[in-house]
């Protein structure tokens, strides 16, 4: 399989603090691989700077999304080659509706017919979106926040869905329903590399991981193997 | 009431001007977080470019406003990127760059002055009947025209800001930067457009105040000043406010000026701003005001 996404000795500093040390990682076209750890240990950092949405100056080392080197990028950029990000925290626009939210997200296609099928397509992937759809963002939920913040990302049909703490703050039955959405996305093709606290949920969901550790990646193996792994037992799936 | 309806017409116009200028306020706030003391400065850089296309060149009146629209656009983007988007990136801390946005002001009406001199000068009139009567009242052409004009920007901008994908990715960028930009949004692009929009929309306020005021260095700073406070007493930051609190302004210095007393006219909208902060800061549209603590 062809790497669309890897990540080479890559390293970010804010300022004088070296916050990922080196890391490298890849992810295969059509894969879903999860990126656990600690809270503090980089993730968000190396996701928004995979999406060109940290300041340049601190990127040190290559990022190469389908062979092409992006780490000098801006994110508005980033965006058009196809790599989408439902960022942490869900990032909906507040006082904007949610179908005006949504279409943000194919704000860089110009083909409205597909659009349209598209906006279909993520109603009929989250109905409640559709009952809420002139409603302001800033008026749902949590859960269905997440739902937005992953429609707004879909709707610009991405090659490469990053997905950043889809279940933060969320009810264990919410996080089931999300996570349910993310395995059938990745089935109907999108290649998704995702960050995730419930380390559990996570290696459920993913073929692979990468457990990153104050900056650094400490293990990359199979979920399975993960999943039996004593360390990653001990450290995070509670024991 | 015929003195009703004469000041209320009057206290239309103005406000019209008003509400344009409060406008710009908003909507660099709502952009950049920031207030520029430059955006009355844009009034009368409006006012002068009026003059100089107008008068100068002897151009048709619409293409004069076109191109002071135009111009002050790019004067707006230029102020962004040239001043305030280089002390953003230094960090300085916004109280600086507000400080900057006086500098500009001075230079601006400095150069002004260089350039047109200090003399008051007059805007000729521009439409070939100079006086209208509507429901019995008579005023000045360009006065009626200043009105109309105003509420068709207002409603321009209205539509642009919320029917157009453009405007909507502009308030998008606005509220969430970080997720502006991951949609593709260049949100940087955005401000520099959005302080264009404020100059340009305070140009052509200026333009129209030229025929009625006259044309002089300080215009924009005393008129600014009262958008400023219309803006305020909106609920700053918001658009709709922007427009109702500049027009309610000016109806209500308009009112007192001529059922009480003309000498208060000039502090009237301060009084109105000093009392909305203490009462609703959150102004009519009820925009944060009070800092989470």
């Amino acid at each position: 399989m062809a790497k669309l996404l890897e990540l080479i000795d890559f390293h970010y500093y804010y300022g004088n603090i070296h916050s990922v040390k080196g890391i490298n990682l890849s992810v295969d076209e059509g894969e879903i691989v999860t990126l656990i750890g600690a809270n503090g240990a980089g993730k968000t950092t190396t996701m928004q700077s995979i999406s060109g949405l940290t300041a340049r100056r601190g990127v040190v080392g290559k990022i190469l999304f389908q062979g092409k080197e992006i780490q000098k990028y801006n994110g508005y950029k980033v965006a058009t080659l196809g790599i989408a990000q439902s960022l942490e925290g869900r990032h909906v626009f507040s006082q904007l509706t949610v179908e005006e939210n949504l279409m943000m997200g194919a704000y860089l296609r110009k083909d409205s017919k597909h659009i349209k099928d598209d906006l279909k397509n993520v109603y009929d992937r989250f109905p409640r979106l559709l009952e809420r759809r002139t409603q302001m963002a800033g008026t749902l939920s949590g859960g269905e926040q997440q739902m937005l913040a992953m429609g707004r990302a879909l709707m610009s049909r991405p090659k490469l869905l990053l997905l950043d703490e889809p279940s933060l703050g969320l009810a264990p039955l919410i996080t089931q329903e999300i996570f349910v959405a993310v395995r059938d996305i990745n089935k109907e093709g999108t290649t998704i590399l995702f960050v995730e606290q419930n380390s559990k949920i996570a290696l459920n969901t993913a073929s692979r991981g990468y457990v990153m550790q104050t900056g650094e990646i400490v293990m990359s193996d199979t979920s399975e193997n993960l999943l039996s792994n004593e360390e990653v037992k001990k450290a995070y799936l509670g024991g | 009431m015929q003195t009703f309806l004469t000041l209320l017409i009057s206290g239309l116009v103005i406000g019209g001007i008003y509400g344009l200028i409060a406008l710009g306020y908003s909507l660099i706030y709502r952009a950049s977080g920031l207030m520029s003391f430059a955006q009355g400065d844009m009034v009368t850089l409006g006012a002068y470019l009026g003059i100089f296309y107008y008068v100068w060149l002897g151009l048709p009146i619409l293409v004069a406003l076109v191109l002071t629209f135009i111009t002050a656009f790019l004067f707006g983007m230029a102020l962004e990127r040239g001043v305030i988007r280089t002390l953003l990136k230094k960090n300085v801390i916004p109280i600086y760059i507000v400080l900057a946005t006086i500098a500009v002001s001075y230079i601006i009406q400095n150069l002004a002055q260089a350039v047109f001199g200090s003399t008051t000068q007059w805007f000729p009139q521009v439409f070939p009947v100079a006086n209208l009567t509507l429901f019995g009242v008579t005023n000045q052409t360009e006065a009626y025209a200043s009105f109309v004009i105003s509420i068709i920007l207002m409603i321009a901008l209205h539509l642009f800001m919320t029917k157009t994908k453009f405007g909507t990715a502009m308030r998008g960028s606005a509220m969430d930067p970080l997720a502006a930009e991951s949609c593709g949004i260049n949100t940087s692009l955005s401000t520099g457009i959005t302080w264009g929009l404020a100059a340009s929309i305070a140009s052509l306020a200026g333009m129209m105040l030229g025929p009625m005021y006259g044309v002089f260095t300080t215009l924009g700073s005393t008129i600014g000043r009262k958008g400023f406070a219309g803006a305020v007493v909106g609920g700053y930051g918001n658009m709709y406010g922007a427009m109702i609190g500049g027009l309610l302004l000016g109806l209500a210095e308009t009112f007192v000026a001529g059922y009480i007393d003309g000498t208060y006219k000039n502090q009237i909208a301060y009084i109105i701003l000093i009392v909305f902060l203490f009462v609703k800061p959150t102004g009519i549209f009820n925009e944060k005001a009070i800092q989470d603590v």
